[in-house]
């Protein structure tokens, strides 16, 4: 399995990269990395810069073609699977899922109350809702905010807004945080890097969903 | 906006999706909901015949049509007539269509907006569009309006709703004693009878109606083939707006008034107008999207739009509000005013769509005209520089 880290996880939000590392380790998973990851093109595709987009697609395709693809981030998972063609790819969230199920990872179950973000991408584009939902619960309680699914506010980092009209990205991420207070939740969790970037607050911890079974899954690494 | 404005406006757009939400998902607004949506698409395939249909359906029925294929051209038209009948004052009803094209900034007489939201954002003289198709001032709290009655009116109303509907009212009509035109939009047209629906609550589209003149201002991508999917249309937009199934007034204008009470002789102007000129405005419109024009003008994509949520009004194309309105810019005006109403302000979310009754898919046309705005060179430095980026490192970072 080649897992595509993404730029977010690869240089930004590393620790995500780390936590999911650890876990496919931990499960036994046989997997690599690539040492020259290149952008995937999302970021183009959406700002709509499409020629430069190919090149990257073009660049990329030789070197996906044929592997079984993890990604870390929502933004690559629909990019490579919608706007590229033929590839074989699945979203972390949907491989915990399958390992939580095959029981290739222990977790222990808390009674910590969490709650959970639908990135845009994962959810109301790739209709991707059950299954880190299904993770989070086998660890903690989920409790839901007020729009969730296909109704998930958006964190306001998607379509170029955060590096264009970074006021905007701050005041939708307010709104979608005092969405995740209201639940009372110990913890915010995302499964999109570039959502996490902009969840990311004082009050309340945000952690990519990785990074939470890492943390509070119960899992122990010496075994 | 102000700070405190946005707070006002999104504590009405949750009163208005409570409504809205719990009556949209009931079976006969969902058959409605397909219906309307196959009337739609039937009218945009149908567009020329339609068009051709209602002009003879409104000629049979003595109202005057004339075409106008840009917002001067309709307002050339309506300088004429207001020569003709020598208006100082107008009556005017809301619509979108007038804001469109300008008609308020283009009139230096007395224009007097009928519709109470609009007639307060009218008082209100600056920083004063709407942020709703249907609830206009819905960003201002009632003191606001007190003080902008109160300055504007030099009357002395305290922040009572009831109390300042009464002065407003009366003033308005005070105002509109003299007034011989009356000017407003429409919500549907029926090409088959060659009807105008209009829905309002207020009853101020019969007032704008009764004038002897009454001009009325339409999108081409307003007529549908009958009255009954025109009702159909307005139903669907009233629901969709208000949470209603009807407003309390819906007005279907097919002729001027007349009568034939006396020895069966034709008589114009008993009580309603003796002339209503339809002006029909293509401004852009056979240029635009397909999709773009299914729009019934509900607002419930604005609504539920976390980026017009956070900003307000700033996120849109004069009265076309939203993402959709964005993107309508590009037809109406150009490419600079598009990128300036915001094409890439929205995260391309797709949350309108799911909300919107017609399903416009807001997020991939914007995310198509980007395409199109960076080749022409309107796109935020931001982004070009995140381009050079992933083009010399691989990365955006
Ligand atoms: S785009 Fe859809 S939701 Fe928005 S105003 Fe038009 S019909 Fe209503």
């Amino acid at each position: 399995m080649l897992y595509f880290r993404g730029c977010t996880a690869r240089e930004k939000q590393t620790e995500i990269q780390d936590a999911t590392e650890r876990l496919l380790k931990l499960a036994g998973v046989d997997y690599h990395i690539l040492d020259d990851e290149k952008c995937c093109g999302s970021v183009l595709l959406r700002t709509g810069f499409v020629k430069e987009a190919q090149n990257q697609i073009e660049e990329n395709t030789k070197v996906l073609k044929g592997e079984k693809i993890l990604t870390s981030c929502a933004g690559c998972y629909k990019t490579l699977k919608e706007d590229y063609e033929g590839l074989d790819v699945m979203h972390i969230s949907q491989l915990l899922n399958d390992l939580v199920n095959d029981n290739k990872i222990n977790l222990k179950k808390s009674d910590m109350n969490v709650t959970y973000h639908d990135s845009c991408h994962l959810a109301r584009h790739c209709n991707v809702f059950e299954e880190p939902r299904n993770v989070i619960e086998s660890v903690a309680n989920l409790v839901e905010m007020e729009n969730i699914r296909e109704n998930s506010l958006c964190c306001g980092a998607g379509g170029g807004v955060k590096s264009a009209y970074p006021q905007i990205a701050d005041e939708m991420a307010k709104s979608r945080l005092s969405q995740a207070k209201q639940t009372k939740c110990e913890i915010l969790i995302t499964a999109c890097p570039f959502c996490k970037r902009n969840l990311e607050n004082d009050e309340l911890e945000v952690l990519d969903l990785t990074e939470f079974l890492m943390k509070y899954g119960g899992v122990d690494e010496t075994e | 906006m102000k700070p405190s404005e946005l707070e006002t406006m999104r504590k009405s757009f949750n009163t208005v999706k409570e409504r809205s939400s719990s009556i949209k998902d009931i079976p006969s607004i969902k058959r409605l909901t397909s219906r309307v949506q196959e009337i739609k698409k039937y009218s945009f395939d149908n567009k020329d015949e339609l068009f051709n249909q209602a002009l003879e359906s409104f000629k049979r029925n003595d109202i005057e049509v004339k075409f106008a294929e840009t917002s001067d051209d309709a307002l050339h038209i309506i300088d004429d007539l207001l020569e003709e009948y020598d208006a100082k004052v107008i009556a005017k009803a809301k619509s979108n269509t007038l804001g469109e094209i300008g008609l308020k900034e283009h009139l230096n007489i007395n224009i007097i907006e009928t519709d109470l939201g609009d007639r307060i954002l009218q008082l209100k003289k600056v920083d004063n569009k709407p942020v709703h198709p249907t609830g206009p001032a819905s960003h201002l709290s009632v003191s606001e309006i007190a003080g902008i009655v109160n300055e504007s009116l030099g009357v002395d109303v305290g922040p009572e709703p009831k109390e300042i509907m009464e002065v407003v009212r009366s003033d308005v009509l005070k105002r509109l004693e003299s007034a011989g035109v009356g000017i407003s939009g429409a919500n549907a047209i029926a090409a088959e009878e060659g009807s105008l629906v209009m829905v309002h609550n207020e009853g101020n589209i019969s007032i704008v109606s009764l004038k002897d003149l009454h001009i009325i201002v339409a999108g081409i991508d307003k007529i549908v083939p009958s009255l009954e999917d025109a009702i159909s249309v307005v139903k669907l937009e009233t629901t969709f707006a208000t949470g209603n199934f009807v407003t309390s007034y819906m007005n279907v204008i097919s002729g001027p008034s007349k009568t034939a009470d006396i020895e069966k002789k034709l008589l114009k102007n008993m009580y309603g107008a003796e002339r209503v000129v339809v002006i029909l405005l293509d401004n852009g419109r056979s240029e635009a999207i397909e999709e773009c024009l299914y729009c019934i003008g509900c607002g419930n994509c604005i609504v539920h739009c976390p980026v017009y949520n956070a900003v307000g009004n700033e996120f849109g194309f004069n009265n076309y509000l939203g993402g959709r309105g964005v993107a309508m810019s590009k037809f109406i005006e150009d490419d600079e005013t598009c990128f300036n109403s915001g094409l890439y302000m929205c995260t391309l979310c797709g949350l309108c769509t799911l909300n919107c009754p017609l399903s416009i898919p807001t997020n991939e046309i914007l995310e198509n005209m980007r395409k199109l705005s960076t080749d022409v060179g309107f796109y935020p430095k931001a982004h070009g520089n995140i381009m050079e980026n992933v083009r010399k490192n691989n990365s955006p970072y």
